[in-house]
């Protein structure tokens, strides 16, 4: 799964959810990908569970990129615990996923393929998501 | 090479900033720019529909037409909205005919590399230099029959006449991969899987077969049971 090895900070903000994304809104490496329609945060089990489900599906053809890290950590405080006495510990790494990010790719495999592997893997994020393609695609 | 030109009308702009390029584009138009060969910036208003066709292939040669004269003009940038499917803002540059422009063309791959390999287009475009009025809408790469390990570097990409390149000629287009094998496939998923804690639900199948086996297994066991129980008596 992915980690970072090191932070500088172990406990962070909340990172901010507003606004579209600044780049990474167009299909760069691959030929088809995954776009987010909504903000949300990626946990790094997420984006493993999107890339097994696809990688299991083009089985041994085609080359999956992911284009998102979970670079953020999450805190939680235990349960039945009384407010205050500091901030929890650290439970999840997410990425900061915003509309217009395109998370996935895929190529090496035709297009019927590539849509549903990539419709497998949509279910294993918590957005809603689109099918793009390389070229343009939708617009 | 590029289709025949596409004439757009455009209108001059006089007022500038967000609220005037966000009223533009309520009209259903898109705010543009055209500079070149040394002259001022002037301040445009496309059509929205109609250039958002002309840029579905982005070297299109566009003929604006803007109070009587007429500019030949290639897309230098366009600005897409990260969501919604329109056009934000483009940057038109002043072309000559018989100008030499630098453009990056689409590379395409045709044909069926060898078995048990996989085709990774590593890069999807080419810059190449061409006549302005006859720039290639695409460049086709063939990889029939290619073997695991070959590459197609930019250089190899065979270029119509006239069109000559700019990348650099090491430039890797094409690579073709060996395929992982099954059992290396499957034990790296099973891996990740147990790491991310990813159990898999049984099929009904899956399911059956499972009954089945147990059920072999308990006759085996009850007829030994059965055996001991005998012996069991007899030692009473």
């Amino acid at each position: 799964m992915l980690i970072p090895r090191r932070v500088k900070h172990r406990k962070q903000h909340h990172p901010k959810r507003s606004g579209a994304a600044k780049g990474g809104t167009a299909v760069s490496f691959g030929d088809y990908g995954i776009q987010a329609l909504e903000p949300a945060y990626v946990t790094n089990r997420q984006i493993e569970s999107a890339r097994i489900a696809m990688t299991r599906y083009i089985k041994r053809g085609g080359k999956v990129w992911i284009n998102i890290y979970p670079d953020r950590p999450l805190t939680k405080k235990p349960a039945e615990t009384r407010m205050g006495s500091g901030k929890g510990s650290p439970e999840w790494w997410v990425a900061n996923v915003k509309p217009g990010r395109v998370m996935f790719e895929l190529s090496g495999v035709s297009e019927e393929v590539a849509r549903e592997a990539l419709r497998l893997a949509m279910h294993k994020l918590p957005m809603k998501c689109r099918f793009v393609a390389r070229e343009g695609g939708d617009f | 090479m590029a289709a025949n030109e596409i004439r757009l009308d455009a209108e001059a702009r006089t007022e500038f900033g967000k609220g005037a390029a966000r009223r533009i584009r309520r009209d259903h138009k898109i705010p543009a720019v055209l500079y070149g060969h040394g002259t001022d910036p002037v301040h445009l208003t496309l059509p929205g529909h109609e250039t958002m066709l002309a840029l579905k292939n982005p070297n299109a040669i566009l003929t604006i037409v803007l109070e009587g004269g007429e500019n030949l003009a290639l897309a230098k940038d366009v600005q897409r909205d990260p969501i919604k499917p329109v056009i934000d803002h483009v940057d038109l540059v002043i072309v000559r005919r018989g100008e030499k422009v630098t453009v990056d063309v689409v590379v395409h791959v045709e044909g069926e590399a060898a078995p048990e390999t996989n085709v990774i287009v590593e890069n999807g475009t080419l810059s190449v230099e061409a006549d302005a009025m006859s720039i290639p809408e695409s460049l086709t790469v063939s990889v029939e029959g290619l073997e695991a390990g070959s590459q197609v570097l930019a250089k190899d990409v065979e270029l119509p006449s006239g069109v000559s390149l700019a990348a650099d000629e090491e430039l890797l287009v094409v690579n073709v991969t060996q395929q992982i094998s099954e059992e290396e496939m499957e034990a790296e998923l099973a891996e990740a899987e147990a790491e991310a804690g990813i159990e898999h639900e049984e099929s009904d199948e899956e399911a059956a077969e499972r009954e089945a086996a147990e059920g072999e297994e308990g006759e085996g066991d009850g007829e030994s049971e059965g055996s001991d129980d005998e012996g069991d008596s007899d030692k009473e």
